[in-house]
């Protein structure tokens, strides 16, 4: 059994290899018309594939026949559930992973990173949950009283983004002090932006955030209030990021927060805020949250298989695929907006998916 | 026109100020809402069929060769009233029979599938067709009711267990003789019918076996489109072409109705003009979102490949479960409450508490039938989270009260007068319900039931908390399959943060999903016309 897995993984990363280089070689084109500093990242990436690539060579013809038995023994459903952040991604690699095999009935449910623990992963009722923060003790513990164990994936990394309006001038760069200070469970309604900086004008903030559910609210309070949950009750809460980034162009005083994805295929209408965490502000950039700069806001990204569903083939090979592609430039960050893991964070995950698969196959 | 007396002018001119005034308030109260919609509608078919990217001159093309031309033949049609009312009968036969065959399509072919049609053909819908016909040969049997209701109770069981046997046959005839013998041929029957004993133009025979001959001979002509397959083409036979040649046939017939094919004829030739002007000249028309690749393709994260076709048939799924679940109940609930309920006793009050109840229902919110069909269907009953049969049953809860109501409002309509007069006859009430009220009770359920199931396809609320999936890549497999409805995938798109999603495929769905709506009303509207017109 566990021979019979590790053979298929071999043979879809081959696959997924030759899917990826295809994919980075487009990203690197793009990457060197454009400029030099991706450039050199994509190739990278480009390297790493082929050697995965190369360690599974084999006969292409036998490649074929194999290829084509594998895409019609998958058939099953897959119930995905969790995060909005996570949601576009999830859905594009669905989608590609949809077409190779047909028999595979795939539905994703955007519901909250907490929503999806809370009411479909740990009562057993969806096989992969998203999440834009780690779970939380108390959800593990909810969820192994349902014997349901879940096994942690990074998929990409996300850079928080905390947004204000166009004609906003004067808070284009704050410190996190600041943002806990706007944020904080303290902060209520009346507190102007001449409170928080006197240089700043004397007007009321509307603050447009995320909602309890969402592990964007989960991993904001974290990091910028130090405790998780701490979080201002006077603002607009919402799962939408459109409606926040529609909240903040309606105003000149407001302030938002959302993922990534959202502004950077948006950049015109809001501004986004350069962060300073001591070591001078800096902006929100694919380079930025993948290098570490862009601090404390840059936080990973994940999904949660449920053990007992990564013994089902559809499931374990969805997986695999989904850790594959986390490294995949042109899908993760050029049309969904994260930044892909690196190819030594997807194999490391890779790694620790195929002994979990075992795992839970023994 | 009594000339006035002085001494009331002064009087009446106080009482026309206030009153053009009370006039005016409410014509605006009416138009308020038209014009708000009306708006919005704009907004979207802009959108959604991509108007902007059009040239000027290709707007005056299209005025030049199809509006001007089609304007001037409705014109026309108001003096010659017999030409409009072909051209409209032409039209709608042919937009009904599309609609119909692409139901058809998306019921049979994509959800059940021609071996599953094939095996409940066989064990229920042919046995109610040939006992409804044997009734209407031969009115003075009374066994024929019951053994419709036996076989409404025992056809589906046993369907379901002779599913493998009748599934291979299935496999041995394949799917276009399937549809030749459950489509096709009753088509043929219809037309022999209504060609001769109807319309009375005689050859009845030699109609339906036109209709059959025409499925046959079409068949390699057919087999070069790429686009249409051998099972489409019987299904488009059976929906469109038979119904649309029977009524070309009666007006053909009629030497004074031949002008009214004018209208049709000046529509398609407009466009096709249109198609061949805007090509010779090179101007660019819209690019419409709203296409059949849209409608053909399952969601993707790129836009121009974007489509609704695993939510369209998820809701069509849906829609069709609530519509069977609602009318069974719903107009089994208006008839005893209306007919059987007593009158005096403790009965009596506990009747009332139940009308009552059921009109305070209409107005809970949706939400709410949400977590009820969380806590009762998908938990407690276990019929899963987000699958077909969750959602059916939940929507049905959510518009049962509705259907309920108006079915009582229609039932209540028929007057105590004919009741009393089948009463007189020595009818009993069973007889009563089913020959006098029921009949002309059916416009007023047909209506009040479609536009309830409009209301439960454009639910979101209750879907999302019974954990319908937002995306889903293949449309709905069976009852107990996971789906997708169109709100929700809308929704989703709704969120998808680059503007030809936000402008252009979440307008292309709400159309789609507007033109799924409007169609299902105006089947209300001509079935109520239809069973209204009837003599009774």
């Amino acid at each position: 059994m566990a021979h019979d897995s590790n053979g298929l993984s071999d043979r879809v990363s081959r696959r997924k290899f030759i899917a990826t280089t295809g994919a980075t070689g487009i990203a690197a084109i793009a990457g060197c018309s454009e400029g030099g500093s991706s450039g050199g990242s994509d190739g990278e990436s480009g390297d790493g594939s082929s050697g995965d690539g190369g360690s599974t060579d084999g006969g292409s013809t036998e490649e074929e026949s194999t290829e084509t038995a594998t895409e019609q023994s998958l058939s099953g459903e897959i119930n995905i559930t969790g995060s909005s952040t996570v949601f576009p991604l999830a859905t594009a690699v669905a989608e590609e992973f949809q077409k190779m095999h047909s028999g595979v009935d795939i539905s994703v449910q955007s519901t909250g990173s907490g929503g999806g623990f809370e009411n479909f992963f740990c009562p057993g009722e969806s096989d992969i949950n998203n999440a834009s923060r780690p779970i939380k003790d108390s959800e593990t513990q909810n969820c192994n009283s349902n014997n349901v164990n879940p096994h942690e994936i990074k998929v990409a990394t996300d850079a928080l983004t905390v947004i204000i309006n166009n004609e906003n001038d004067w808070a284009t760069e704050m410190t996190v002090d600041e943002l806990a200070q706007i944020w904080g469970p303290e902060a209520g309604s009346g507190q102007t932006w001449a409170d928080i900086n006197s240089d700043w004008p004397d007007e009321e903030i509307e603050r447009f955030g995320a909602a309890e559910t969402s592990g964007t609210f989960d991993y904001f309070t974290e990091v910028i209030n130090g405790e998780e949950g701490a979080h201002t009750q006077d603002y607009e809460p919402t799962e939408q990021d459109r409606t926040i980034v529609q909240g903040v162009t309606g105003s000149q005083y407001a302030i938002g927060y959302l993922g990534f994805a959202y502004y950077s295929q948006n950049p015109d209408q809001v501004t986004a805020v350069a962060v300073d965490n001591g070591n001078g502000p800096v902006k929100p950039t694919l380079e930025t949250a993948k290098s570490g700069e862009y601090a404390p806001l840059s936080r990973p990204l994940f999904t949660y298989p449920a053990m007992s569903a990564l013994s089902e083939q559809h499931i374990a090979e969805f997986c695999r695929y989904f850790v594959e592609q986390s490294a995949n430039t042109e899908l993760v960050a050029n049309q969904v907006g994260y930044v892909p893991n690196s190819q030594e964070e997807m194999q490391t995950e890779l790694d620790e998916l195929n002994s979990a698969i075992e795992e839970a196959n023994s | 026109m009594a000339t006035p007396t002085s001494s009331e002018t002064t009087f009446e001119s106080v009482s026309r100020t206030k009153g053009a005034v009370f006039e005016y308030l409410t014509l605006g109260a009416s138009l308020f809402g038209l014009v708000a919609l009306g708006v919005l509608l704009l907004y979207v078919f802009w959108d959604a069929f991509g108007l902007a990217t059009a040239e000027i001159a290709w707007y005056g093309a299209l005025v030049i060769c199809v509006v001007a031309p089609t304007l001037g033949f409705v014109a026309y049609a108001r003096r010659n009233t017999v030409a409009g009312e072909v051209a409209l009968e032409l039209v709608s036969t042919a937009m009904g029979g599309l609609l119909a065959g692409f139901g058809v399509i998306a019921v049979i072919e994509v959800i059940a599938g021609p071996a599953v049609w094939f095996a409940y053909f066989l064990t229920v819908v042919a046995p109610l067709v040939g006992l409804f016909l044997y009734n209407r040969a031969r009115p003075e049997v009374t066994w024929v009711g019951l053994a419709m209701l036996g076989v409404l109770i025992a056809g589906p069981i046993i369907g379901t267990l002779t599913l493998d046997t009748l599934t291979q046959i299935e496999s041995l005839i394949g799917g276009p003789f399937v549809y030749l013998l459950s489509l096709v041929l009753p088509a043929a029957v219809i037309a022999r019918y209504v060609i001769d004993d109807y319309l009375e133009l005689g050859n009845g025979n030699f109609a339906a076996g036109l209709v059959v001959a025409v499925a046959f001979f079409a068949v390699p002509l057919i087999d070069t489109l790429p686009l249409v397959s051998r099972s489409v083409w019987l299904i488009f036979l059976s929906t469109l072409v038979t119904p649309l040649g029977i009524v070309a046939w009666k007006n053909l017939a009629a030497p004074e109705n031949r002008v009214g094919f004018a209208g049709p004829g000046i529509f398609i030739g407009g466009v096709g003009l249109l198609l061949i002007v805007t090509d010779a000249l090179g101007l660019s028309g819209p690019t419409p979102w709203f296409d059949w690749q849209y409608l053909t393709s399952n969601p993707s994260r790129f836009a121009d490949q974007a489509g609704l076709y695993s939510a369209i048939i998820g809701s069509v799924f849906i829609i069709v479960l609530v519509a069977l679940i609602t009318l069974a109940l719903g107009v089994g609930a208006a008839i005893f409450l209306e007919e059987y309920a007593p009158d005096s006793g403790p009965g009596a009050a506990i009747a009332r508490l139940i009308r009552i109840n059921i009109s305070n229902l209409a107005g809970v919110p949706s939400v709410v039938y949400g977590i009820l069909g969380l806590a009762v269907f998908a938990n407690l009953v276990g019929l899963g989270f987000g699958t077909v049969i969750t959602a059916a049953l939940t929507l049905s809860l959510l518009i049962l009260p509705i259907v309920i109501i108006s079915a009582r409002e229609a039932i209540r309509a028929v007057p105590d007068s004919i009741r009393n007069a089948s009463y007189g006859m020595g009818a009993t009430k069973w007889q009563t319900t089913r020959n006098i009220v029921l009949p002309r009770a059916i416009p007023g359920i047909l209506t009040g039931t479609i536009l309830a199931l409009g209301r439960a396809i454009g639910e979101t609320a209750p879907l999302i908390m019974i954990g319908v999936a937002t995306t889903k890549f293949s449309p709905p497999s069976g009852l107990f399959s996971k789906t997708t409805a169109m709100p929700m995938q809308i929704f989703a798109w709704s969120s998808y943060p680059s503007a030809e999603f936000q402008h252009g495929v979440v307008a292309a769905g709400v159309v789609t999903l507007l033109v799924v709506l409007l169609t299902m009303n105006s089947i209300a509207i001509l079935l109520r016309n239809k069973f209204e017109t009837e003599e009774l």
